[in-house]
């Protein structure tokens, strides 16, 4: 059995101890793996990652990275803080929140420059990062001058030149167009593939079976209420209408409207043979 | 609202900066000192042809810095009447400037008469601020704007302060982009806004959204550095290059400097 990366034992969480966003999370992660997180509007997927990334800590249960509680006195360690954050990183939900530098390149050397990166390194992942995610021409730009699929382009490129070992992404793919998802798909295939851990929050039901090995679902109830290989989860038309997490269709043949739920399944296969 | 776009258009437009022209090309720390030394010279001259060359200089500048003449006019003499009306007209009288009068009037029963030191004064005056203006003009113009904070750092003003700066700059705009839209979707669902009461209204709850948000915010763009590894202290590159026509640049505003003063005390002597 691989190693186990995160373990979460009745997690609760409520922002500002009013709003629960968190019910009794259980969950353990592998070092290593492919694990997606789905669910409808509001049932606490962001929060969930927020808290791995160890941003906010639970009111209630514990988790454990690597076998070390997070908590919020850990991180008066700068050693283990330094260690975490380069071990661990964030693509926020929110690209607009991530760029918070003047331009896109600063943004990108942001973080291994505060994690202590060499300079020359630093000059290294620039370079590799923004040709990855063929944003090399918007270096100089500043990030509230660019298009939203841009900028989250760049707030993906900004985490990976950290170069971390978990990825934690918060739709990563939400409003880009399928030439770039499928870029940043291979990209984050790739990484795994070379070991890394992918964790990925994501309402794009397409995307799901490439980018995980394991879903879980959370449910209104704010907490895990199945977990699943996605081929499995796919099929079970019944259980991800009940859930909001079904696209619903309806189109006209003849003059009779059809409304139908269909997770594109089909075009998904199609499109699978044409790629490969 | 047209306030608010022209705010936009002039802080954050950076079109003139992007280009490829003479000031844009050089090296910020250069440049800055170079309209530094300018703007001593402007400031310590007591010569009218001196800053008038001068401020055909700044003219050349801006033409092989590919700048519109037309727009860098506009944009420095919007700035003249302000100061000339409190400053320069008052001292065309001879309560300022006593000597030979010109002209006189009266007004409200007090006799007030403009003398020939007056307008000499006041024309010496008004070409001093439009040079002065001019320079800070060129160098705001062609510079974009987070590397002329970088390059504070050379006066030795600490990381976080230019950072701090910096994300000012970032978030200023979102909060523009903010009101603006809030308003066009204001526009778009009640066609438009019915009377000034009601418009007052509709800011006074928009500001308080607005500083809502800004509050919401911050905490997530801290949350956000934290995970990129900040702690407390920011780290940044400090990067500049400068080639052999900056160095001549600034020995030629040395030069320039040095001539003006020179110029000076032969005209005192
Ligand atoms: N800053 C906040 N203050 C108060 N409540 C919040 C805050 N952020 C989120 N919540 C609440 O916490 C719950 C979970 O929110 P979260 O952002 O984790 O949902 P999500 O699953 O990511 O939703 P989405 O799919 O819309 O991104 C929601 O009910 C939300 O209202
Ligand atoms: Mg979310």
């Amino acid at each position: 059995m691989a190693e186990l990366l995160f373990e979460l034992k009745e997690v609760y969480f409520s922002y500002l101890g009013k709003f629960p966003a968190l019910c009794g999370v259980d969950l353990s992660i592998e070092a290593g793996s492919r694990v997606g997180v789905i669910g409808a509007n509001g049932t606490g997927k962001s929060t969930l990652l927020t808290l791995l990334d160890a941003l906010v800590f639970p009111d209630r249960g514990s988790i454990k990275v690597m076998g070390r509680e997070l908590t919020e006195s850990v991180f008066n360690d700068s050693v283990f803080t330094r260690t975490f954050r380069k071990r661990v990183g964030f693509v926020f939900q929110n690209p607009e929140v991530q760029l918070f530098c003047p331009t896109v390149k600063e943004d990108i050397i942001f973080g291994p420059l505060q994690l202590g990166v060499p300079l020359m390194e630093v000059r290294k992942r620039l370079e590799k990062t923004s040709a990855a995610l063929k944003i090399s021409h918007l270096l100089e730009r500043s990030p509230h001058q660019l298009s939203i699929g841009e900028k989250r382009k760049a707030a993906i490129a900004s985490v990976l030149a950290i170069e971390p070992e978990v990825l934690l992404l918060d739709e990563p793919t939400a409003g880009l167009d399928p030439q770039t998802t499928r870029d940043i798909m291979d990209i984050l295939i790739a990484e795994n593939e070379s070991g890394k851990t992918i964790i990925t929050a994501t309402h794009d039901l397409h995307i799901i079976e490439e980018i995980a090995g394991i879903v879980h679902v959370f449910g209104e109830g704010r907490r895990i209420i199945r977990s699943a290989p996605p081929a499995e989860l796919l099929s079970d038309q019944e259980f991800l209408q009940k859930h909001n997490l079904a696209h619903i269709h309806r189109h006209k043949h003849g003059n009779v409207v059809h409304v139908h739920p269909h997770v594109h399944l089909e075009h998904h296969g199609q499109e699978k043979e044409s790629h490969g | 609202m047209s306030a608010l776009s022209f705010l936009k258009d002039s802080v954050f437009s950076d079109e003139y900066a992007g280009c490829r022209g003479f000031l844009q090309a050089r090296d910020t720390r250069f440049k800055v000192a170079i309209i530094f030394l300018l703007l001593l010279a402007v400031l310590f001259s007591k010569n009218i042809y001196f800053l008038i060359l001068l401020y055909m200089l700044c003219l050349f500048l801006a033409m092989f810095s590919k700048i519109s003449l037309g727009f860098f006019l506009k944009r420095t003499w919007i700035f003249i009447p302000l100061f000339s009306f409190f400053i320069a007209l008052p001292a065309l009288l001879d309560i300022f400037s006593p000597g030979r009068p010109v002209l006189s009037f009266n007004l409200a029963g007090i006799t007030l008469r403009i003398t020939q030191q007056g307008i000499a004064g006041a024309v010496f005056f008004f070409v001093r601020v439009l040079t002065s203006v001019s320079l800070a003009a060129l160098l705001v113009l062609t510079t974009r704007h987070y590397a002329l904070l970088k390059a504070l750092r050379i006066f030795r003003v600490p990381q976080i302060f230019v950072m701090t700066m910096g994300m000012c700059y970032r978030y200023v705009y979102l909060f523009i982009e903010i009101i603006e839209n809030t308003y066009l979707a204001i526009k778009s669902r009640v066609g438009f806004v019915h009377s000034v009461k009601k418009g007052q209204m509709i800011v006074a709850v928009n500001i308080a959204g607005l500083w809502q948000r800004s509050y919401i915010l911050h905490d997530r763009v801290y949350s956000a550095m934290l995970s990129r590894g900040y702690c407390g202290e920011p780290k940044a590159i400090d990067e500049f290059n400068s080639d052999f026509k900056d160095w001549i640049s600034l020995t030629a505003a040395i030069l320039l400097f040095s001539a003006g003063l020179l110029w000076q005390s032969c005209c005192l002597s």
